[in-house]
This record gives structure tokens, C-alpha cells and sequence, in this order.
């Protein structure tokens, strides 16, 4: 693992729409807020260099559509995550709600080996606001029931806690990625796939 | 003459050679004064060479040699004799027998071939005056010296009279393919058994006609035996021993041998020595009996190859036909030519054909294989005392007519493999024999050989070259295929051009279009529209045509009735959904009190409650209350503060009505008001007045509200026909309406919270006594909170006086519509809010038509995006019902993109097609990562129509060319202006090697920076681009 020279952990955050994904991540990345952002259209992407266990990462962070008929773009986005982040808004319990149908939709579009196992980190996002719907206790008793998920009450507004939390998102993607590269290593004939698409190419260049 | 860029000389007997002299002779004669200067010679021409030969030593010496062949021609064709006295001057050019034969533009060559043309033609033009009539070309200042100018490259070449290795790169001139034909026909029939005569002999020279011919025939004969471009030549050995059958000859004599591929078969040739191009020997003697010597064999007409070793004199093969007669003996000279010949054969005969046995294999083999096999071949071992006599078998492997076949479909390249391995096979064993051998004619064989391998080398380099251009045009008509099938749909066929139309739809061209308030010329509001977009000030008027929601042709009266409609419909459902929205958000107040309660509960209690349990519990009624308190005192304050500014304008707007109308008009407006007999006309007429009277920001505040006090009095009007006409009561009216709000709330608040407490009761009539003594006291706070009912749930409740529990709804109505509120809601408050045009309340009107629309449509519901859509829609029109009008034209194209349509994925499979045809490096680049075909880059681009790419501007002047373009060239212009984006930066991501995710953040960093205009061009240059390559079929 020590020779690969560039780590990139592509993280995804999931959530209902307006539960503050966009602000996160711009907060997480740029360490700006800003009431200006507009509704997520497609996809977009930022990357942050970061340092975990002495290790420089690059994550690499996923902000999506939130309305749940746009899932169907998800396959494309969702491929290779290394970590699934899931926000809702502390303060409407429908954002709430709905956390069980997005981590079942990423699980079935990203269809990663362990399913049981692969990282979630679970937010809430807004406890700056009143009057809050859902409580702390109800949140971490969800992630109980989901395999033990951190949980993180974040403020994207006063950057409350959001680095923290993508502190352990990084680390738990780093852990991820690893099982997964030790997976793949089993089977050492991946790379020998590439390298036999290439010849054939070449094969196929020569022969005109 | 192109051919002679990259050789340097060109053959004299060359086509182009010709009609270069047929195009100068042309020239010349062109404009020529020949009766003045006395020519009548039938070439005109070449009296006036001579005559110019007075003045001119280049033409001097032309006119000189012309005058000699012309005197020696008439010598040659009447001697018959065998003695030549008269030899061609011109020795150097042998080729001038021929050139007597086809005297056309004899001068005209000659000076070619000497290098003296250009001067002659520069002479000529800088005398032109003398010889040539004004309007001649020659005597043209500018042509005459491009003429002669362009003459001094073809001047600059040789000229030869030997055909070169490649000579077949040249047209070969009809009399040799004539000869080639008799050579071949001549054959194919008994040949005569005529005694050649051994002391004929004669130059090649010789001046006699008929052996001019010959010498031609016999030239060309040699030539075919050479490397060409019908035959590839396999094998090749002079000296080589033949006893024709056919003559009375008893010694055999001695010969050219050669092994020719052609595309259908394998042929062996013997030329007698005698007819070989460098036989000096014999002169003086009629050799058209050695023609009937040559051996022309064609292989699979032959069944056994019978070879005799002999370690003295070589060796001999005899090849047997099908029918059993034998061919002459072919005796190869000592050296292992016979070997070679052999290999040369087995190898020609691959792959539709071989030796049995085989040749290599008995080499390769022990002798333990060459006692298993009957007739083994000692290959290389010549030297082996035992003289030995094998017998092969020629077979055919392969089905004779299905080789036809595929030769006739020029179907090389799937040959050429096999061809080009053969040739260098058969190369390379030749020199390698040739090395081995040491016979007395080495040196000349392997030089022969060399040559070969050099021959083969060239050729299967030749055939790459062609198979290389074959398979690019294969490619280009594939490629022409995909275009006309996949892609003739996204283009128009019909080109319309974009003359005069740079500025677009300016307001001069909009005054000659729009005659008394009729626009009839649709075609050109289009194009004008599609090459420059409409000037700012008119998009209002014109983009609704442009959407079809007006008429082309229609009147302003046809228009403002529609208008009316529009704004009828609008305001009836608007209805509609204020009434549920109403029930919706009485709702939310339920589950958000509950979810507090929930949560208190559960801070309070420290205990696990079943979440079952806790959904139902709604005990806490104090957050409940509180709750609602928290709201009621916002909106108060909200009208408070209001109020300020409220105030003058409502005070202006008043005085619009009263000043801008006598009283009797104010008297039909209150009517119109209160007898609901025309509701929107009175809407529209207030409107209208305030537009005309402000145009600052907060104008549409003030139609807002008066939006809300007419309709809200036209209820009242239903409800109570007794109401008086006067405006004082119509006030009144407000105020009562406020009572009954009040009361409203009252009354349905028990019927939403059961459990309620009747402590609830108390801090509602409290709170709202609260409201209704300031609501009592001062009218235009009234108004302004009537003017805010619009988003007041009260308000909406009092219209319509269902209760919470849905009343004439069904739950899943409310449920669906309350769910699609709550997303446009959300989505509304983060549309451009950083947009002058929305930084105010018009984020409302959005919000309204939003709502509209997924009222009507609910099946469809509100999708992200749509917003986006509105919003320039709204900008553009500042105008609720108009906007809503034309979103739903829009909608009609747009809807298919969002996720329940297939658009989306048909614009991603087009765009693939289309980067494929018109830019095939980017195709390349994007089909090395795979990931990158999916196009989810450009999915916010088509489903905004590139909404959030642009700044407000340019996403005005791209959707009315997308508009404009669905009439005038493409109804998928979005396509174009995609790939013009990708086009725009296409260095960037192509130096890059950007990848799926690179160019998504590319793109999304770049949003709102791009230039549109740019943009634009480049996406109408690349419709006209496949527009003409469609067309050129």
C-alpha cells in the first residue's frame, strides 16, 4: 500500500433536498458560507487535499442532486465511492425520514462488495436553527440500528463541527479503500486485462 | 504532371504529357493571327514556330529538328528495307520513331523535351503584339507570362524514354496494353511452326515500320515481364534453357524465365534471349519467330511438376497440364535455381493452393521423413551425386470461385496479409539461394534478385498504401452512413441563409415586420432571430410568438383576448391551489408541533418511547401554540413593516384610479368589482396602470396586493350579494373579512388538534385578539395583511372554509400537492435571489406560477430545474399569467429531459454521434476513458437549456435561438451549442486529457464565464457543417 503514490477517496454526499449538502461541502473545502446557493442541478465535485493518519489524501467530494427522482443519474456518480455521506436538516423530520431510501438506493446503485460494511457517516446538519425536530438521541439511534454509523451535528452556517466530520468520513473512506484494494489484489489479473485490451488495439492497428 | 514532382522525369509517352502539349497548343492557337501572318498550314502552330525561328534561337533550334524528322518520316514509311541509312538525329530520344508515328503536337514536344518551350512561350509573349490579336490569351499581359511562367516547371523535367520500376504509377499508353493483349492471344492459339531464321538480326533500331512495331511490342513484352501493377513477380532467372515443342528446333535455347502473381492466378513466362531487351546479338533478323517460342504457362491449368536433378547441368522441370501433355522442358542452370524456382512457386501458390508434397517440410524433416515420403527433395544439396527426379502435385486448396469472387470485389486488404508475407517469403529465399548458388551468371542473378526484393518491398509498401486509402474510404462511407441515418434528423435539410442578418431582430426590422399590430412574416422573425437574437426591449413582445403561445398573423385584439383568457385561467387555478395549499400548511403545523412534541417528550421523559407511540403523541400543546404564536407575530410584524413602505404606495395607487378616470369610470370599476362580472379585466386594468406608472422594483408589491384585494373582493362579491358598491365598504368589507378569519381559526384549530387542551384555546384568542385590535385599528395594515394573504394560510382558509382534515380533497391530493410545495418552496427561496430582478418579492410571482403549473400538472409534479426554467421566463415578462402561458409551452420540449422522460438519453447517444462525425480527436480522447461517453457533463446544460452556464443575458439570447432554430435549422440545436462548448475549449481538454470528472468540474467552474456569442456562431457553423455534409450525397 506505502508505494501507491497518489490516494483519492471519492466521497458522496446524499440527502434531501435544502438539507444543506452544497453548503458542507463548500464549507468543508473552501471554509465559506454562503445563502446564495442554488438548488444542485446534475452533479458537481471539490477536492481537498487532507491528512490522515500521516498520510496526504485526496478526497474527492460528490455533491448531488437532492430531489429523489434524480437518483436514477446516481449509477454514474456513484461508482467507486470510497464513503457515503448522509445529511439531513435537524430541523424537518421528513429530511429525516427519508435517510433510510437514500442509503438503500446508494447501496443498490453503487453496489459496493460489503455492502454491511461499507462506510456511512451520518450528519445533521442546521442545529444552528430552532426549533429542531430531531433529536440527537433519535438520530444516533438510527445509526445504531445501521451498524454502528458516526454520527456528526453540524452547522454548515457557523462551522460547527464539519471538519471533524470529515475528518472520520476521510478515515473511514482510507479504511474502505484499502480492504478494497487488498480485495482487488486477490485477483491480480485485472491489471493483466488492461494490458490485453491494449495489445489487442495495437493488434488491431497494425493489421490495417 | 504531379508525378513529376516527386520522380523528376516523366515518361515522353506519357497521357499527361500529351494533353499538357494539347492544352499549350490550344493556347497558342488561341487569338493567332494566321492570316495576317500568312499560316494556313493546317498546324498553324508549327509555321509559326518557323517563322519565329528567324528571331528566336530557341525556336531556331526546334524549328530545325522539326523540319528534319518531318523529313526523314516519309523515309522511313516508304522503306521497307531492312537497311536503315537515315538514323533518328535525335538519338537521345529513341521515342521519336514514336513520336513520327503520333505526330501531333510534334514542335510543341520537342521544345518539351528540349527545355526550350518556356522560351519559346516567352518569346512569344513579349512579341505578342505581332502574332496574336488583342484579346488573345498570349498577348494578355497577365496570362501570356503565367502561361510561359507555368511552362518553365514542366521545362525544368526529364523526360525519358525507359520505363522504371515504377513506371506503373504512370498510365500505361494504349499501344502497350494493346500489345500485351496480342502477346497473350497469341498464345492461347497453336502458334505456327515457323523455322526461325538463327543469323536474322537487326537493331532495335531499325527504321522499318513493321519492326518499329515490333521493336513496341517487343519493348513492352519486356516490360510486363518486370514487376507491375497487374502482377507481381515472383521469380526471375535469364539463361534458363527451353526446347520449344511447337518448332523444329533441336537445341534448347536459352531464355528469361519469370513466375508472376496477378490477382487470379500464378503465371510462368519464358522469353527467348532473342526478344530480351539487351540481346545485341542478333541484328538485321526478323524475330517475330522467337514470339512464337515465349512460353506463357498459366499454373492452374498445370496438375504435376515434374523436376530432374542433374548435379552437372542443373536441373529441369517439366510441368504436366490437366489434360496430360506435357509443357516444354524448363532446364535451370546449375546453382539452385530450380530450388529457388520451386520455393518461389510453393510460396505464389499460398494460400489457395500448394505442393504435395510439400517442399520445406521434406527439408526441415530427418531422413528418417525423407525415407517415409516416396519422392523426397534433397533440397540445397546439389551436390549430392545421385542425380534425383521428384514429382509434385499442385493442389487447390480452395474453392476457385469463391477466390474469383472476392477478387472481383477488390476485396485486397483481406489478401494482403498473405501477399506481402509472400512476397518477402519468396524475396528473401531467392537472395538467399542466390547467395548459396555459384553459377557462372551469380553476379547477374542476385543483382536480379535484389532487385526483386527491392520490387517486392516497393509493392507490398504499395499495396499498405492502397489498402490504407481503401479502408479510409471505407471509413469515410461508414462514417457517411452514420450521418445519414442516426444524424439527417437533427438537422434540417433546407439550408436557410443567414444574409443580412448579423443584427438580429433590431427594433427597425421589428417596425417593418410588425404592420398595425399584425407579424405575419414567421419565417423571417425566425431567421432573423436564429443568426442575431431579438434586441432587449422587444424580447417581451416577441418571445411569446417565438413559443407559440401568440399567433403569427394574429391581431392585437385576437392577442389581448387571449391575454384575458390566459389571465382568467390563471387566476381559477390559482384558486384552486391557494385553497389546498391552505389545508397543506395547516397540516405541516400538525406533524412540525408533533415532531417538537416528539422531541421535548423525549428530552423530558429521558425514556425510550416505541417510535410508533411517539408519532402519535401530540400531548404537548404548549410547543404547539407557541409555535403558532411565533408565526402569527411574524406575519404582523412582517405587515408592520410593511406598512412603511406599504403606505404611499398604496396611496398612489389610489390616486391612479381616481386621476387617470372620472368618476363614472371609477364607478364601472367598482361594479365591475363587485359584480363579478368581469373579474381579470378589472385585474388587468390596475395592472396595467401600474405599469405604466412605476417602474421601480416594488411595482409588483403593488399589483400583488391589488391583485389580491379585487379577487379577494370578487369572493366577497360571491359570497355576499347584498354588499354595498362603495369603496368605503369595500374596505369594510376587508375588515369583516379579517373577523372572519379570525374566527376561522378559531373555529377549525379544534378540529385539527383533538387532544387539544383548552389551554390552547386561551393562547389562540389571545394572540389573536391581539391581531384583530391591531388589524381593527388601522385599515392599511388590514390591507397589507390582506395583501399578504396571499401566502397566509388564514387567508386561504377563509376562501376556502375546508378544515385541516381535507374536506373536499382527497389525503392523497393534499399529500402530493403539499410534498411538491414544499420542494418549490424550497427551491424558489434559492433561485437568484442574488438576481437584481429577485432580490425583491418577485420571487413570489415565481413561486406562484410554479406552484400553477404542478397544479395542473400533477402527474408530472415539480422537478429541480424548473424553477430555472420560469425564471427568465418571469424576468423577461414580469407578468404571472403570461409567463405561466408560455412555461407551458416550454415545458412541452423541456418536460422530456427531466428524469421520467427519455430525452436526456437520446441527447447523450446524439452527442456521442455527433462528436464522432464532426470532431473525431475528441471522440478519441473521450473513448479512452470510458467513463466519459455517458455525457454527464451535459446533463445540466440540456435540462436548463444551459440556464445556469450563462449569466441572465446570454440565457436570453440563447433560448430564443434555440427557439428560433427549431424553426429555421435544427430542433435539437442544444446538441450544437453543447459541442460548440466542447468545441471552445477543446484545446484546454484535449491537452489535458481531461476525464469524466475533470471535465465536470471544468464545466461547472466555468459556468456563467463563457462567451456566448462565440458559443452561438460556432453552434450554427457546426449545424451548416452537417447540414452540407448530408447534403452531399
Amino acid at each position: 500500500m506505502a508505494t501507491r503514490k497518489k490516494v483519492l477517496l471519492k466521497v458522496i454526499i446524499l440527502g434531501d433536498s435544502g438539507v444543506g449538502k452544497t453548503s458542507l461541502m463548500n464549507q468543508y473545502v473552501n471554509k465559506k458560507f454562503s445563502n446564495q446557493y442554488k438548488a444542485t442541478i446534475g452533479a458537481d465535485f471539490l477536492t481537498k487535499e487532507v491528512i490522515v493518519d500521516d498520510r496526504i489524501v485526496t478526497m474527492q467530494i460528490w455533491d448531488t442532486a437532492g430531489q429523489e427522482r434524480f437518483q436514477s443519474l446516481g449509477v454514474a456518480f456513484y461508482r467507486g465511492a470510497d464513503c457515503c455521506v448522509l445529511v439531513f436538516d435537524v430541523t424537518a423530520p421528513n429530511t429525516f425520514k427519508s435517510l433510510d431510501s437514500w442509503r438503500d438506493e446508494f447501496l443498490i446503485q453503487a453496489s459496493p462488495r460489503e455492502p454491511e460494511n461499507f462506510p456511512f457517516v451520518l450528519l445533521g446538519n442546521k442545529v444552528d436553527l430552532e426549533p429542531r425536530a430531531i433529536s440527537s438521541k433519535r438520530a444516533q439511534q438510527w445509526c445504531q440500528s445501521k451498524n454502528g454509523i458516526p454520527y456528526f451535528e453540524t452547522s454548515a452556517k457557523e462551522a460547527l463541527n464539519v471538519e471533524q466530520a470529515f475528518q472520520s468520513i476521510a478515515r473511514n473512506a482510507l479504511t474502505q479503500q484499502n480492504q478494497t484494494v487488498d480485495l482487488y489484489n486477490e485477483f491480480p489479473d485485472q491489471i493483466k486485462l488492461t494490458n490485453t485490451t491494449n495489445r489487442n488495439s495495437n493488434g488491431d492497428s497494425c493489421a490495417c | 504532371m504531379e508525378e513529376s514532382v516527386t520522380k523528376k522525369f516523366v515518361h515522353e509517352e506519357s497521357g499527361s504529357v500529351t494533353s499538357l502539349c494539347g492544352a499549350v497548343e490550344a493556347c497558342l492557337s488561341q487569338g493567332l493571327r494566321r492570316r495576317a501572318l500568312g499560316l494556313f498550314k493546317t498546324s498553324s502552330t508549327t509555321a509559326l514556330l518557323h517563322k519565329i525561328a528567324k528571331h528566336s534561337p530557341e525556336a531556331a533550334l526546334i524549328s530545325k529538328r522539326v523540319i528534319e524528322l518531318e523529313n526523314i518520316d516519309p523515309n522511313r514509311r516508304s522503306s521497307s528495307s531492312s537497311d536503315s541509312t537515315t538514323k533518328p538525329v535525335l538519338m537521345k530520344n529513341a521515342s521519336l520513331q514514336n513520336v513520327n508515328l503520333l505526330p501531333k503536337y510534334l514542335w510543341i514536344r520537342l521544345a518539351l523535351f528540349e527545355k526550350q518551350l518556356s522560351r519559346i512561350i516567352d518569346y512569344l509573349v513579349s512579341n505578342a503584339s505581332k502574332y496574336y490579336d488583342k484579346d488573345a490569351l498570349v498577348a494578355d499581359p497577365d496570362y501570356g507570362s503565367i502561361l510561359s511562367s507555368l511552362l518553365v516547371g514542366p521545362c525544368a523535367l526529364d523526360y525519358s524514354r525507359t520505363k522504371t520500376a515504377d513506371h506503373f504509377w504512370t498510365d500505361p499508353p494504349a499501344d502497350e496494353l494493346v500489345q500485351r493483349h496480342r502477346i497473350s492471344s497469341s498464345h492461347s492459339t497453336p502458334p505456327s511452326m515457323r523455322r526461325p531464321i538463327p543469323n536474322f538480326r537487326r537493331s532495335l533500331n531499325a527504321s522499318s515500320e513493321d519492326s518499329t512495331t515490333r521493336c513496341i511490342t517487343q519493348q513492352d513484352y519486356v516490360e510486363s515481364l518486370h514487376q507491375n501493377s497487374r502482377a507481381t513477380l515472383l521469380f526471375g532467372k535469364n539463361n534458363v534453357l527451353v526446347l520449344p515443342a511447337k518448332a523444329d528446333q533441336t537445341e534448347p535455347m536459352p531464355g528469361y524465365l519469370s513466375l508472376h502473381q496477378t490477382a487470379s492466378c500464378l503465371t510462368i513466362k519464358w522469353t527467348p534471349n532473342q526478344l530480351m531487351n539487351g540481346f545485341t546479338e542478333s541484328d538485321g533478323l526478323d524475330k517475330s519467330i522467337y514470339w512464337d517460342y515465349a512460353l506463357q504457362v498459366r499454373l492452374d491449368e498445370i496438375v504435376y511438376v515434374h523436376c530432374h536433378q542433374d548435379v552437372e547441368t542443373g536441373g529441369t522441370v517439366i510441368l504436366v497440364g490437366q489434360d496430360g501433355v506435357q509443357r516444354p522442358p524448363i532446364h535451370f542452370p546449375r546453382g539452385g535455381h530450380m530450388l529457388a524456382f520451386l520455393s518461389c512457386l510453393e510460396t505464389g501458390l499460398l494460400p489457395h493452393g500448394r505442393l504435395d508434397p510439400p517442399l520445406w517440410s521434406q527439408r526441415s524433416g530427418t531422413a528418417k521423413a525423407n525415407n517415409k515420403r516416396k519422392r523426397p527433395l534433397p533440397a540445397l544439396v546439389e551436390n549430392e551425386d545421385e542425380p534425383k527426379d521428384f514429382v509434385f502435385r499442385i493442389i487447390d486448396n480452395s474453392n476457385h470461385k469463391d477466390m474469383f469472387k472476392r477478387h472481383e470485389l477488390m476485396e485486397r486488404h483481406s489478401h494482403l496479409p498473405n501477399k506481402v508475407r509472400t512476397q518477402l517469403g519468396s524475396s528473401s529465399t531467392s537472395s538467399e539461394s542466390s547467395t548459396k548458388s555459384f553459377s557462372i551468371d551469380q553476379n547477374g542473378a542476385s543483382e536480379a534478385l535484389s532487385n526483386i526484393c527491392i520490387q517486392a518491398v516497393c509493392d507490398s509498401m504499395k499495396r499498405q498504401i492502397i489498402s490504407r486509402a481503401f479502408y479510409g474510404w471505407l471509413a469515410y462511407c461508414r462514417h457517411l452512413s452514420t450521418v445519414r441515418t442516426h444524424l439527417s434528423g437533427l438537422v434540417h435539410n433546407n439550408i436557410v441563409p443567414g444574409d443580412n442578418a448579423d443584427e438580429g431582430l433590431s427594433e427597425q426590422k421589428w417596425t417593418e415586420l410588425f404592420v398595425d399590430g399584425v407579424l405575419n412574416n414567421a419565417d423571417e422573425v425566425y431567421r432573423l432571430t436564429y443568426y442575431g437574437g431579438v434586441a432587449h426591449e422587444l424580447r417581451k413582445e416577441v418571445w411569446p410568438y417565438l413559443l407559440g403561445h401568440y399567433k403569427f398573423g394574429s391581431t392585437l385584439a385576437q392577442r389581448e383576448e387571449l391575454s384575458e383568457q390566459t389571465k382568467q385561467a390563471y387566476e381559477t387555478t390559482m384558486s384552486e391551489w391557494l385553497a389546498v395549499e391552505a389545508i397543506v400548511r395547516q397540516r405541516d403545523k400538525e406533524t412540525q408541533a408533533n415532531a417538537i412534541a416528539k422531541l421535548s417528550s423525549e428530552s423530558t421523559s429521558g425514556e425510550q418511547v416505541p417510535p410508533q407511540i411517539q408519532r402519535d403523541l401530540s400531548n404537548d400543546v404548549f410547543e404547539d401554540i407557541s409555535d403558532y404564536d411565533y408565526e402569527s407575530n411574524e406575519e404582523e410584524s412582517n405587515a408592520e413593516g410593511d406598512d412603511k413602505t406599504k403606505r404611499p404606495k398604496k396611496t398612489k395607487q389610489n390616486t391612479v384610479i381616481y386621476d387617470g378616470s372620472d368618476d363614472e369610470k371609477q364607478q364601472i370599476h367598482t361594479n365591475n368589482c363587485t359584480a363579478d362580472t368581469n373579474p381579470s379585466a378589472n385585474v388587468e386594468e390596475s395592472e396595467t396602470k401600474d405599469n405604466e406608472t412605476h417602474k421601480e422594483n416594488d411595482e409588483t408589491r403593488l399589483t400583488n396586493s391589488v391583485l389580491n384585494e379585487s379577487s379577494d373582493t370578487n369572493r366577497n362579491a360571491d359570497e355576499q350579494p347584498t354588499t354595498s358598491k362603495t369603496h368605503k365598504n369595500k374596505i369594510e368589507d376587508n375588515h369583516e373579512d379579517l373577523q372572519r378569519f379570525i374566527g376561522n381559526v378559531i373555529v377549525t384549530n379544534p378540529s385539527v388538534d383533538m387532544t387539544n387542551l383548552p389551554v390552547d384555546y386561551q393562547h389562540t384568542k389571545v394572540s389573536l385578539d391581539a391581531l384583530t385590535e391591531e388589524g381593527g385599528s388601522s385599515l392599511d395594515t388590514l390591507d397589507c395583511l390582506e395583501s399578504h394573504g396571499l401566502v397566509s394560510p388564514a387567508r386561504s382558509a377563509c376562501v376556502s372554509p375546508a378544515s385541516s382534515n381535507g374536506g373536499v380533497y382527497s389525503p392523497e391530493l393534499l399529500e402530493t400537492f403539499g410534498l411538491n410545495l414544499h420542494r418549490i418552496e424550497k427551491d424558489v427561496q434559492r433561485c437568484d435571489r442574488n438576481y437584481w430582478y429577485f432580490s425583491g418579492d418577485n420571487l413570489d410571482k415565481l413561486r406562484n406560477v410554479m406552484c400553477t403549473y404542478v397544479w395542473e400538472h400533477l402527474d408530472i409534479g415539480y422537478m429541480q430545474g424548473m424553477c430555472d426554467l420560469v425564471a427568465p421566463l418571469l424576468v423577461i415578462f414580469n407578468d404571472e399569467s403570461l409567463t405561466y402561458a408560455c412555461f407551458c409551452h416550454l415545458m412541452e420540449r423541456m418536460v422530456e429531459n427531466f428524469p421520467n422522460g427519455n430525452a436526456m438519453d437520446c441527447h447523450f447517444a446524439n452527442m456521442r454521434s455527433l462528436i464522432q462525425i464532426l470532431d473525431s480527436e475528441m471522440y478519441e480522447l473521450m473513448h479512452s476513458h470510458g467513463d466519459y461517453t455517458h455525457f454527464y457533463f451535459c446533463y445540466r446544460w440540456f435540462l436548463l437549456d444551459f440556464k445556469r452556464e450563462l449569466v441572465y443575458n446570454d440565457v436570453f439570447a440563447f433560448w430564443e435561438v434555440i427557439w428560433a432554430a427549431q424553426q429555421v435549422a435544427s430542433s435539437h440545436f442544444v446538441l450544437f451549442l453543447a459541442l460548440a462548448l466542447l468545441e471552445i475549449y477543446r484545446d484546454i481538454i484535449l491537452s489535458n486529457s481531461m476525464d469524466f470528472t475533470d471535465i465536470i468540474k471544468f464545466f461547472n467552474e466555468m459556468a456563467e464565464r463563457h462567451d456566448a456569442q462565440a458559443v452561438l456562431r460556432i453552434a450554427r457553423e457546426l449545424v451548416l457543417q452537417l447540414q452540407l455534409l448530408i447534403e452531399n450525397k
